[in-house]
């Protein structure tokens, strides 16, 4: 992707979120009361107004976009492999969801090993061994200090408690 | 090494879980939510009784503060967890009676707790800024009906908000909504400072929360909601003034479970907090914030939450302050 | 009692060993907690309060005072060294401090950080020494139309951080506000955005945003492309700050201290803001311009003044008028009702002892801090010889620790994640993370008080220029923007 294409992809997403918000997102979803004095004390008056503006700085970023040279170099530094590159982002996004999931089923040190040694994992460290113990001494060393030096209660599921 | 550790956590872990069948309550440590954030009068309140609570449970109580939503997050946190008496709430006015009485969209009713104790009562004053000229109540009715006044609060919903309307209503000013302009804030501590820099006429807060200011002389107290005279407050009480209703009007502070918390475990949180009330350098440290303590049983809670529940609504509706959106 | 029989008493009261002690563990504490992400300096603070209530009053103070004047520097120290802020004031240190560390200069970075902090510590304690009274009833002048305009015009910074592209910059703002809408209305209580979700109903925590659109996309990065560090490996780097290198960031260090002082004095601003305003102003005035956000080391050094500036001056109303300038104030406070103390006027005339004990503590605090700090770098110097590939998930789970640990809430975890994506897609866009941040932070500030100012005149706009103070600010934003446009203009012309 060079200058121009990410200035206009910008800003053409941002004119048809501006028309979503406009449109669906704030009458559906921001409710307002019936009985307002004033338009501007409404609830809705402040998100139109953010609307209105994505939709001209996306305006703005087009025309400008238009100016500029479309040779121009690609911004982005390549990677060797784009298609792994995208599994690994894919697997990220899979492991986050996972650990959301996972915290508050099998607890939250648990879950951290899990997630620590699964994205060492994933980005192909060079030190397994080393990453394998951070992964179990990690969370317990945080979850000491968390739960008791800093009295926090941090969520430990239901299946194994720590003291 | 490393095996070594893997194993001893183990070993520790199948241990506790042995152990969880067989242990009478508490066990372990138990997760006291305040859904108020660090600093204020629910936070305060209910770090000075852990101390002391905690030597009567015999285990410690994890002390988290869930903030937002005029206290709904973290009362939510408490309706959805299990009711094994692990996880219980500090509950407040302004997040069991004054929200359940004014939202229409709140995620939770008063029949989702169960309320073990209520063991603090903070009275609630009206102040205005020493330099308005007002001097009374009459003053300040007298100024909303002529030229219209306007209060602070920490938000739509809390107890500031309907305090001022409640007052007003009862002091004969008819449409108190119209006339008197609710300017809310972000939290307690903004809605004495609006009052202090002449962005509202006048608050109705808790004294624990104007205490200092009406000490250094900035805000004069023109109110007291209890029937007695709270030391500090040179104010007339609403009984003086013979509206006895509004000693409905007062701030507390209890601890209440999910509604299917077991009766045991109520049983032997009412025998704590007798326990942890009766400590004399708690109860110095409220009253030096000018709040009574007073451990009401299960049974006096409920009546008492209920009826304050049903004075609010009955404001609400007949003034139509419904939040419904 | 006359000035010196202040001091005198203040002096019986602070002069022993205890006193110093506490003022010395409470820095401990504040940089240590500083340092952790999630802890930051308010938790630290709120965690650090009930040890204070068995102690002498004034050792029990002072010892939060060195809580928080500590947490405030720790924060910078995650924040260069794994571009995750300790603490929401020290966002604006990522900008430049990461960059260093990432060429190896962190060590360099964290000295500046160092230096810059006990300077802007120094002057806002003069700062509330001798100037309390006048700042504090300047501070009550402003009323929800005063404070409108002053965050108007500190929206201005989001053109000095918003990199090459002022439209990008724009558009990140933008979506800051958006996001910041997500909650209850404050002026009627009603929903926006929230789908009935009772979590998101008090809007999206701050610091989950915050750790998420810093930390996190460095983490999604490496995994993007997990070799692309080699080559640059970070490390603590011999190189320290020299004199020469403070004294060429003297006057931006000393521009972001009374930045810091003045936004610290007016209750309800908060240190991140004035760390983001020195920043920009530094940048503004600097002939290494084109530098700011590529590993400036002036950068540092004004974003750390900024936020440090703060620290003090927030005493101001606290002492003044017994009004909390923000929330670590405002737990402070507890501290002195506990001990039966109101802050506020009168506390001036009853316990002249107390107040000037304070001073005298506060002074000795910047110095206390400038060698618990450099021994802290010491001490957190191994971060920063980490193998990337092991920091990364170590940085995940701490974060996932901290993230929950602010508001002991799961659901801010998934923000934090949510964000991290977010903020990925803006790195690969090349949209600046600075003015979102920014925005998200100012955005409600500037919707409240637009509101409450029109609640107050019922309607009318004319009270958003009702004094003085409004038309100073309306003024420099006025100032800002035509200066803004020209520079604009001038580059575009440049270019074309």
């Amino acid at each position: 992707m060079n200058q121009r294409a990410i200035q206009m992809q910008l800003g053409i997403g941002a004119m048809l979120v501006a028309a979503f918000l406009m449109f669906y997102a704030i009458p559906n979803w921001v409710s307002s009361p019936t009985n307002i004095r004033n338009v501007v004390l409404s609830p809705r008056f402040w998100p139109y107004v953010l609307g209105g503006l994505t939709g001209l700085v996306g305006l703005g970023l087009v025309v400008f976009g238009r100016r500029m040279s479309a040779s121009e170099a690609p911004l982005n530094e390549a990677i060797d492999d784009p298609r792994a590159g995208a599994l690994r982002l894919m697997a990220m996004a899979v492991l986050m969801a996972v650990t959301f999931w996972a915290l508050s089923r099998i607890g939250m040190v648990w879950t951290s090993m899990l997630s620590f040694a699964a994205l060492a994992f994933l980005v192909r460290t060079r030190h397994p061994v080393t990453a394998l113990v951070c992964a179990v001494l990690v969370p317990l060393l945080l979850y000491a200090f968390f739960a008791h030096v800093a009295g926090v209660a941090i969520p430990q599921g239901e299946f194994v408690r720590l003291p | 090494m490393t095996l070594r550790k893997i194993g001893a956590t183990c070993v520790l872990g199948l241990g506790l879980i042995a152990t969880t069948a067989l242990a009478e309550y508490p066990e372990r440590p138990i997760n006291m939510v305040i859904p108020y954030g660090p600093g204020g009068a629910t936070d305060i309140s209910a770090r000075a009784i852990a101390e002391p609570l905690g030597r009567a449970v015999g285990k410690p109580l994890v002390m988290s503060n869930i903030t937002g939503a005029g206290g709904a997050t973290g009362s939510v946190a408490v309706q959805n967890a299990k009711a094994d008496g692990y996880t219980l709430l500090f509950a407040r006015v302004g997040s069991h009676t004054v929200n359940p009485a004014m939202k229409a969209t709140l995620p939770y009713t008063l029949d989702d707790f169960r309320f073990v104790t209520v063991y603090e009562i903070n009275p609630v004053a009206c102040a205005v800024r020493s330099d308005s000229g007002i001097e009374t109540i009459e003053d300040l009715v007298a100024m909303t009906e002529s030229e219209g006044t306007s209060y602070s609060s920490s938000g739509v919903g809390s107890m500031l908000h309907l305090a001022a309307v409640f007052v007003l209503d009862e002091f004969g000013v008819e449409n108190p909504l119209e006339k008197a302009t609710h300017i809310p804030q972000k939290g307690g501590g903004e809605a004495a400072t609006a009052v202090l820099n002449g962005t509202v006429t006048f608050i109705c807060t808790n004294t624990s929360a104007l205490a200092g200011f009406v000490a250094n002389g900035q805000l004069k107290p023109i109110l007291v909601t209890t029937a007695e005279p709270v030391a500090g407050f040179d104010a007339p009480t609403a009984v003086d003034l013979g509206k006895p209703d509004l000693t409905q009007l007062v701030g507390w502070t209890g601890i209440a479970g999910p509604d299917d918390l077991p009766d045991d475990v109520a049983a032997k949180w009412g025998a704590w907090m007798i326990d942890a009330a009766g400590d004399p350098e708690f109860v110095a440290q409220m009253n030096a914030l000018g709040s009574v303590i007073n451990v009401m049983s299960p049974e006096e809670a409920n009546s008492f939450i209920q009826q304050q529940y049903e004075t609010f609504r009955a404001l609400v509706d007949k003034l139509g302050m419904r939040v419904e959106g | 009692m006359s000035l010196i029989d202040s001091i005198m008493a203040g002096f019986s009261l602070v002069g022993n060993f205890e006193a110093f002690l506490s003022l010395a563990i409470g820095v401990v504490i504040g940089v240590i907690g500083g340092a952790i992400p999630g802890v930051s300096a308010t938790m630290a603070v709120a965690l650090a309060l009930p040890f204070t209530f068995p102690m002498e009053a004034i050792n029990g103070i002072l010892l939060l005072l060195g809580v928080y004047k500590g947490g405030i520097f720790g924060g910078s120290i995650p924040a260069i060294l794994i571009k995750t802020p300790g603490t929401p004031a020290s966002s604006a240190t990522v900008l430049d401090g990461h960059p260093m560390a990432a060429r190896g200069e962190a060590g360099r970075a964290l000295g500046m950080a160092l230096w810059a902090s006990c300077t802007a510590d120094l002057i806002s304690n003069l700062a509330l020494i001798l100037f309390a009274g006048w700042l504090a009833s300047f501070a009550l002048s402003f009323g929800p139309p005063e404070f409108f305009a002053l965050i108007l015009f500190s929206l201005t910074i989001i053109a000095g951080v918003s990199g090459d592209s002022l439209l990008r910059g724009a558009l990140s703002a933008l979506l800051g506000l958006l996001l910041a809408t997500i909650g209850l209305d404050l002026i009627y209580g009603t929903n926006r955005f929230t789908f009935g979700d009772p979590s998101l109903m008090g809007g999206l925590n701050f610091i989950a945003v915050l750790i998420g659109l810093f930390a996190i996309p460095e983490i999604i990065n490496t995994v993007w492309h997990p070799t692309g560090h080699i080559g640059t490996v970070q490390k603590l780097g011999s190189k320290w700050v020299t004199f020469a290198e403070y004294r060429r960031c003297f006057k931006s260090i000393v521009r972001g201290s009374f930045i810091g002082v003045f936004l610290g004095s007016i209750p309800g601003i908060g240190a991140a803001p004035a760390a983001f305003l020195s920043y920009s102003e530094a940048r503004r005035k600097s002939p290494n311009k084109a530098n700011f956000g590529k590993g400036e080391i002036e950068g540092v050094a004004a974003s750390e003044a900024g936020n440090n500036g703060v620290a003090g001056a927030t005493l101001i109303p606290l002492l003044a008028l017994g009004v909390p300038g923000d929330v670590i104030t405002a737990i402070i406070i507890g501290a002195f009702m506990v001990h039966g103390l109101q802050p506020g006027p009168m506390m001036f005339v009853m316990n002249v002892d107390i107040i000037y004990g304070l001073f005298i503590g506060l002074i000795f605090s910047s110095a206390l801090l400038f060698v618990i700090g450099g021994l802290a770098i010491r001490g957190f110097k191994p971060a920063a010889d980490i193998p990337k590939r092991i920091l990364m998930p170590t940085v995940l789970v701490l974060c996932t620790y901290g993230v929950f640990a602010v508001n002991n809430n799961i659901f801010d975890v998934g923000v934090m994640f949510v964000m991290g994506w977010v903020g990925f897609a803006m790195g690969r866009y090349h949209i600046p993370a600075a003015p979102f941040l920014i925005a998200f932070i100012l955005g409600p500030l500037l919707e409240d008080n637009f509101r409450q100012a029109m609640l107050m005149s019922g309607g009318s706009p004319e009270i958003l220029l009702r004094g003085p103070i409004t038309w100073f600010f309306w003024g420099l934003t006025a100032l800002t923007v035509v200066a803004i446009t020209r520079g604009t203009l001038d580059k575009a012309r440049d270019k074309g």
